[in-house]
């Protein structure tokens, strides 16, 4: 589409001393712009100066600034044609019209017809598992079909299974979110009350059966949800994976399948992926074969570390680390029963006769408090106090908060916690993290 | 010397003395008992019957009858203390002092039965008021409900004359299950007992138990009653520990509420705000099925189905009433192609064998009939029961097997979970029963080969006790048995039943299942 408004040029940028750079966008192209990662990065800033754009899914307003800090990649998309301003310099800035949102937005018609189909016949809607290896961008087209579904008034739910890194909570955890409005184009979907379940570590390999387990406790309450919210059932759920694809990580893929009974597979990316699902799901579930987007960048080892250290200093300081003001206090070792799920596994050999690994990998293992405990993320379960009786619960309920140990006194007994709310622990049985995290800035 | 049935009225008829030929007539006499044969069980009223039965009878007759012959100096003298229920010895005691009998205030002394076997036997002759008491005199006076019955006394002295060594059993020698359980070296002395049985803060006034202790160190026979008391004693302990369970229970009970409660309060406000929108419409289980031929996903993966471009989608599908064109797939599907799959060398043979193996599902018939998961997944369990060796059949009717064999447990569990018939201790939950009067362990028996090196004041442990009943009787139901396991502890009881003359042995013992694997 043609521009207007071509005059407008980095003239008219207030004296922020930023660069601003212009792009005409034709319609159905988008604008992929990284920002430089670390510590000293400039931030950049993000302008809709005519026409109508989208950041996954979420419209942006006109003559608004976004800002997007170190690291961000985005892509700003038209279906109609507009101009953009950015502020800043970005590491790279590039218009790309090969883009598979038209693909991803035909996903999202056939899937809204579902929603309509089960609207009128009393039905549920659908209920989508999106799945790929890692860096294809799952997260991000699972952004953008929920955003298309709340735009068109659906109320679907995300269920994050991805532990390593998670967009609804802190790593380490699987959860679930209803969703009731667009995401923001800077922070994403806002985090109301979610249901979240502590799993403690980075990767569902270190214990798949937990995994397994967690996945089956979502897929349950969000069916008793579904009996109970109209609106919720037809809104249906899109599901979140982890990129393991190959070995457990595939069988816990086909689990999830089951646990949730899916109606639709979006594989991206991944023919054999594709033909593996195709031959192990029943016919009526629709595996659906996608390309993933040419501006998928692929995270380096530091980079997924970093984002992960950023969602858990977003859940004490807010986004950005303005928002919310964190509590720092102590905790005695007498009071509160650290866990940790899942025992160390021993050779077959060493077990006694007739017993089996499995058993140890669902089994709570008292955690002795001490030095090594220090800069570790503990989960609140909200599981009762209860005497022992009450332990058995505990793998399976839902984690009220989340605390991180700053400091560990051996002499008197006491440990210092950065907590998002001010003692007392709503509940006193937490549940150690393989995940740490140093409040360093 | 003779002290059967003699009617002589002589103040020393006691010490007749006999002539040679007399005593050379008794040394020479046979000392065989009569055979007693095989046993008729109902008169024939045959003569041959008669006779033989007129035969034995007679045989025993004279058998009784005869005249016993001692030597005097054998005789040990002794006197019968009614009052006391015992024997005072009056001259030196023979060899079965070594076994028998028990001093007091210096003197010697022993039981009636002991004297009452030992009159039999020819060792022992015991006066009352300055006379000599027959055998028959012995059996009246000895053997009342005091000391011993004469069943009792049949088996004592049945197990006496066999070699045994044959004692009173006195309950409150036996340590307490509570003492065997701490392993506390056994004593004799009382002090610690009574020690012990304070500790059970009972509220029964601690008088009548030393009363009880006192009357057993003067007739022996009373420490049932006395043990009777001890047994009482132990009762506030156990109504203590039959409310404890009741009240765990309660907790547990609570806690499991509040453990529901607490399961699901992430989304309990949402759930209940919408219950009453819920309730009208059907769960939504139900079979929800897509036709995906109207349905049209841009899938790469399906070829030729799909043409080559995609169709617009209908714009009210689409937010903000998004108008776009037609998509053309054709050239995505070049570029999805090119992602090759890095895999290890060895992960590849385990792909490759794996697909071997595996097969498509939706080949299968019974897989394409279904039409939701919830179908599917009923399938699945079935077949998985099927191939798990688990016929249906079996299954769904009111009896079924006791295990199923898809659950897997250790080997022990597993014989445990068979086992129809339990493994029986007799010791458990012994201690809680109250005692009764109806069975009583009367002896405590010693092996013969231990007679050597027997001590009186410290026999040790018996080889067995011996509990006395009637061929009559009823046989003792479990609760009795039980009582008396946890009487004698580790010593085996032996219930020995008297028939008249015959006495047979029984005993109940424990077994235990065996479990291959696991002692």
């Amino acid at each position: 589409m043609a521009t207007e408004g071509v005059e407008k040029t980095s003239e008219d940028v207030p004296a922020a001393g930023k660069v601003s750079t212009r792009f005409d966008l034709e319609k159905e192209t988008e604008l992929r712009f990284e920002v430089e990662a670390g510590e000293a990065a400039e931030q950049v800033e993000l302008e809709l100066l005519t026409g109508m754009a989208e950041v996954f899914g979420s419209e942006l307003n006109r003559n608004k600034k976004y800002t997007f800090g170190a690291g961000s990649k985005i892509a700003v998309f038209t279906w109609q044609g507009c101009s953009v301003n950015l502020y800043g310099k970005p590491e790279v800035a590039y218009v790309s019209k090969d883009t598979p949102m038209l693909l991803y937005l035909n996903t999202h018609a056939a899937l809204e017809q579902m929603r309509k189909q089960a609207e009128r016949d009393n039905e549920r809607g659908p209920r989508v598992m999106v799945v790929g290896p890692t860096d294809v961008g799952k997260s991000t087209v699972c952004r953008l079909l929920l955003s298309y579904a709340v735009r068109v008034g659906r109320r679907p739910t995300l269920v994050e299974l991805d532990v390593g890194q998670s967009g609804v909570s802190v790593p380490g955890t699987v959860s679930a979110l209803c969703i009731e409005r667009p995401a923001d184009v800077e922070e994403g979907f806002s985090v109301q009350a979610p249901l979240v379940y502590h799993f403690g570590s980075t990767t569902p390999g270190t214990n798949i059966k937990l995994y397994n387990k967690l996945t089956s406790c979502l897929a349950e309450v969000f069916s008793q949800r579904c009996e109970v919210n109209r609106k919720a059932s037809v809104g249906g759920c899109i599901i979140n994976t982890c990129g393991w694809v190959k070995g457990s990580g595939y069988q816990a893929l086909v689990h999830c399948a089951s646990a949730f009974q899916v109606d639709v597979v979006l594989v991206l990316d991944h023919e054999r992926l594709y033909n593996e699902l195709k031959r192990d799901l029943p016919h009526f579930v629709r595996v659906v074969l996608l390309p993933k987007s040419g501006g998928v960048v692929e995270r380096s080892k530091e980079c997924r570390r970093d984002a992960r250290d950023e969602k858990i200093r977003e859940y004490f300081y807010g986004f950005r680390g303005v928002s919310f003001y964190p509590f720092s206090f102590e905790v005695r070792f007498s009071d509160v029963r650290i866990y940790k799920i899942g025992a160390p596994s021993i050779p077959d050999s060493c077990l006694p006769l007739g017993m089996s690994q499995d058993d140890t990998q669902l089994k709570l293992v008292p955690v002795t408090p001490g030095r090594d405990l220090t800069y570790h993320v503990l989960s609140v379960s909200s599981a009762e106090d209860g005497e022992e009786g009450a332990r058995k619960g505990i793998v399976e309920s839902p984690v009220c908060g989340f605390i991180v140990v700053t400091y560990v006194d051996t002499q008197t007994q006491v440990m210092k916690v950065l907590s998002p709310a001010p003692r007392p622990l709503p509940r006193h049985t937490l549940l150690i993290m393989d995940i740490r995290f140093m409040d360093m800035k | 010397m003779a002290d059967q049935n003699k009617t002589d009225t002589e103040g020393t008829f006691f010490s007749e003395i006999l002539s040679p030929s007399e005593l050379f007539a008794a040394r020479s006499r046979s000392h065989k008992i009569p055979v007693r044969g095989q046993k008729d069980f109902f008169p024939n009223d045959s003569d041959e019957q008669r006779q033989r039965l007129e035969q034995s009878l007679n045989e025993h007759w004279s058998l009784i009858s005869e005249e016993r012959v001692e030597r005097l100096g054998n005789l040990v003298r002794a006197t019968w203390i009614p009052s006391d229920q015992t024997v005072e010895l009056q001259s030196p005691a023979g060899k079965f002092w070594q076994t028998m009998g028990f001093s007091a205030d210096g003197k010697q002394y022993l039981l009636p039965e002991e004297a009452l076997y030992l009159m039999e036997c020819g060792n022992l002759q015991v006066f009352y008021k300055d006379l000599p008491l027959s055998i028959q005199d012995g059996y009246e006076r000895f053997l009342s409900s005091n000391t011993v019955r004469l069943q009792q006394y049949q088996v004592f002295g049945h197990l006496k004359r066999l070699g045994y060594v044959v004692h009173r059993f006195d309950p409150s020698s036996e340590p307490s299950p509570y003492v065997r359980q701490l392993n506390l070296p056994q004593s004799r002395d009382r002090a610690g007992r009574q020690l012990k049985r304070k500790r059970s803060a009972s509220p029964t006034p601690t008088c009548s138990h030393s009363e009880a202790q006192e009357e057993s160190t003067t007739e022996r026979m009373e420490e049932d009653k006395g043990n009777h008391d001890g047994e009482e004693n132990k009762k506030p302990p156990e109504s203590h520990l039959t409310t404890s369970p009741e009240t765990a229970q309660v907790q547990t009970a609570t806690t499991s509420t509040t453990d529901e409660g607490g399961g699901r309060t992430w989304w309990t406000t949402d759930v209940l705000r919408d219950l009453g929108k819920g309730s009208d419409h059907s769960p939504t289980s139900g079979s929800s099925r897509w036709d995906f031929s109207s349905i049209s996903f841009p899938d790469l993966g399906s070829r030729g189905q799909l043409s080559s471009r995609l169709a617009s989608p209908d714009p009210s599908l689409l937010p903000g009433a998004l108008a776009v064109g037609v998509c053309d797939v054709a050239s995505w599907r070049q570029r999805i192609n090119l992602r090759e799959v890095r895999l290890s060398s060895k992960e590849q043979r385990r792909e490759e064998d794996k697909r071997r193996r595996r097969w498509d599902v939706n080949k299968d018939k019974e897989v394409q009939r279904c039409r939701n998961w919830a179908e599917y997944q009923e399938l699945l369990a079935r077949r998985q029961g099927r191939r798990k060796g688990r016929p249906a059949h079996l299954w769904n009717r009111e009896v079924t097997p006791l295990h199923d064999p898809r659950q897997l447990i250790p080997t022990g569990e597993l014989l445990d979970k068979i086992s129809v018939i339990k493994s029986t201790n007799l010791l458990e939950g012994a201690s809680r029963l109250k005692g009764s009067d109806e069975w009583k362990i009367c002896f405590n028996v010693y092996q013969p080969d231990s007679v050597a090196d027997f001590k009186k004041s410290n026999p040790g442990k018996p080889y067995s006790r011996m509990c006395v009943c009637s061929f009559n009787d009823p046989v003792p139901d479990l609760r009795a048995i039980k009582l008396l396991a946890s009487q004698s502890g580790d010593v085996p009881v032996v219930i020995a039943v008297v028939d008249h003359g015959d006495i047979s042995f029984y005993t109940f013992k424990d077994f235990q299942l065996p479990k291959d694997v696991y002692p």
